[in-house]
């Protein structure tokens, strides 16, 4: 089975990508062979000019659609782990944690986390090291409005920084004042991409949700069987 | 190299935590006690013995117990963190597969070592202050070869470890490893010799695995009872012809490299050397290779 076909898409740094399509079109295969835990059948990714490297890894953050870490471990520990596997001293953790809110519960087992805090530590952990781009698959998923509006106020930080974001996600009304760029994957073929307003005068609709669906109507009506939304 | 040390020291860390080293310790412990002061029982006595005594007495104990717990630690070490998928976040964080293999192999080194080696001093100490012994030799060769044998299994367990999709598999997988390493290969050799018609080899494994297997430790404290010209009569007709065979299980090599020198098996030491080799960086390479083409 083919995950992903032929598809070619260019992000400059300082963007933010918002990586759109249906459950299964290919968007974490996308992530999984950028970040090296999937090998692609053919093809390449390369980072400025150059094949990914390990030590390339270093610069990136990463946050799972479903993180899962050590449960019996605290928060502080689970966050010290990853910290140091960059590299990054413990005084840059303890910033990441504040800026997430769950410095005060950096004794707590991670097991007795809620989901939405789970999901904070793992933007935390991808946050550690200033990278320079930031892989989040699904990041919006389990928060609540006001969880919600802090993540979005932490990524235009990292972007203002002069992080490049990379975000999968179904929740368009999150992405859309975010992103500065779209793409659209539907069954592993890259159908749409390029800047947001572009897009929407392209498809002359007024949101990325409409632009969305559309091209995913379009697509359904060439292969019907195929293309889910 | 520091990304490996932490994953190393984590390995430890959390296997202190859980309590497996510490139970493993006093398991260990309590087996080199118990074997120690009732080993003589075969020959009606109890009591702490000498160092060439526990060793003589020690070494079904640990032929069956390391690799057991060599390749129950090795077997979890990949296994359950690709299930978890905490192996993706540290693979996406910058760490080749490579570090992570090193570390995880490092980190159930220690984990092993640690336990076995605190069992080993332990011991060695109270049977020196006990029994007024001064000739550790091959208590201590006991000892080092036991710790070879354990990591030479843990190399076996990680390689299942990457080997196979489940914790459920990769512990069967274990287990079997190590009936076969443990019972079924002097078996399944001696059978194998015999199809083929090669009654000399036939007759030299027979002799060695005899003079490795449980009821011959009796022979052995007999032998010592009678002093060492009557053991070496004894099994005099024992080959002195160099098991090579035994070169290929990890279990017959800790067995020679630990037979009194009356048992009169011996592997010469670059066989020796050769073969502890070739099963670790074998089981590491392939573990290396089989990681390498794994989707995490």
């Amino acid at each position: 089975m083919t995950a992903l076909n032929q598809v070619s898409l260019a992000v400059e740094r300082g963007q933010i990508l918002a990586l759109l399509g249906p459950n299964g079109a290919g968007k974490s295969t996308l992530f999984g062979c950028l970040l090296g835990l999937l090998r692609p059948g053919s093809g390449e990714i390369l980072l400025e000019g150059h094949r990914i490297e390990a030590s390339d890894r270093l610069k990136f953050g990463y946050l799972p659609e479903r993180i899962s870490l050590y449960p019996q471990r605290s928060v502080w520990d689970n966050g010290l782990f990853f910290a140091r596997l960059k590299n990054r001293p413990r005084q840059e953790l303890e910033r990441q944690l504040k800026r997430v809110g769950l410095y005060a519960v950096a004794d707590r087992p991670v097991r007795q986390l809620s989901k939405g805090m789970l999901q904070r530590l793992g933007l935390a952990i991808a946050l550690c090291g200033q990278p320079e781009l930031l892989v989040l698959d699904e990041p919006f998923n389990g928060l609540d409005p006001a969880l919600l509006d802090g993540l979005e106020n932490i990524l235009r930080e990292e972007n203002d920084r002069g992080a490049t974001l990379l975000i999968s996600t179904h929740t368009m009304s999150a992405i859309e004042p975010l992103a500065t760029h779209a793409a659209i994957l539907l069954q592993g073929n890259l159908a749409a991409s390029g800047r947001l307003e572009e897009l929407r005068a392209a498809h002359g609709e007024n949101s990325l949700e409409a632009v969305y669906h559309r091209i995913a109507r379009q697509a359904r009506a060439v292969a019907p069987q195929e293309v889910w939304t | 190299m520091k990304q490996i040390c932490t994953i190393a020291a984590k390995e430890f860390s959390d296997r202190f935590r859980s309590g497996w080293v510490i139970a493993c310790a006093m398991v260990w412990l309590g087996a080199i006690a118990l074997t120690s002061l009732f080993g003589l029982v075969q020959i009606g006595r109890i009591g702490l013995q000498g160092y060439d005594r526990t060793a003589v007495s020690l070494l079904n104990l640990v032929q069956y117990l390391v690799p057991l717990l060599g390749l129950l630690l090795g077997h979890d070490l990949l296994v359950s963190e690709r299930e978890d998928r905490t192996l993706a976040l540290i693979h996406a964080g910058g760490v080749t597969r490579a570090r992570v293999l090193s570390g995880k192999f490092i980190g159930g080194c220690f984990t092993l070592a640690f336990p076995l080696g605190l069992g080993f001093v332990i011991a060695g100490t109270a049977i020196g202050l006990s029994a007024k012994d001064k000739a550790m030799g091959s208590f201590f060769t006991l000892a080092i070869s036991g710790l070879v044998l354990g990591v030479i299994f843990l190399g076996l367990g990680l390689l299942i470890s990457t080997l196979c999709r489940s914790r459920v598999q990769t512990l069967v997988c274990a287990l079997l490893a190590w009936c076969i390493a443990v019972f079924a290969f002097d078996l399944v050799a001696m059978g194998v010799v015999i199809t083929a018609n090669s009654t000399r080899a036939a007759q030299e494994i027979e002799e060695a695995t005899d003079a490795t297997h449980v009821a011959s430790v009796a022979d052995m404290h007999s032998a010592f009872e009678k002093g060492d010209e009557h053991a070496t009569q004894m099994i005099a007709d024992r080959s002195q012809k160099v098991a090579t065979w035994l070169a290929l299980n990890p279990v017959d090599l800790f067995r020679a490299a630990n037979l009194p020198k009356s048992a009169n098996i011996a592997v010469p030491p670059w066989l020796t050397t050769l073969s502890i080799m070739a099963w670790l960086l074998g089981a590491l390479g392939i573990a290396s290779w089989k990681l390498h083409r794994t989707d995490l």
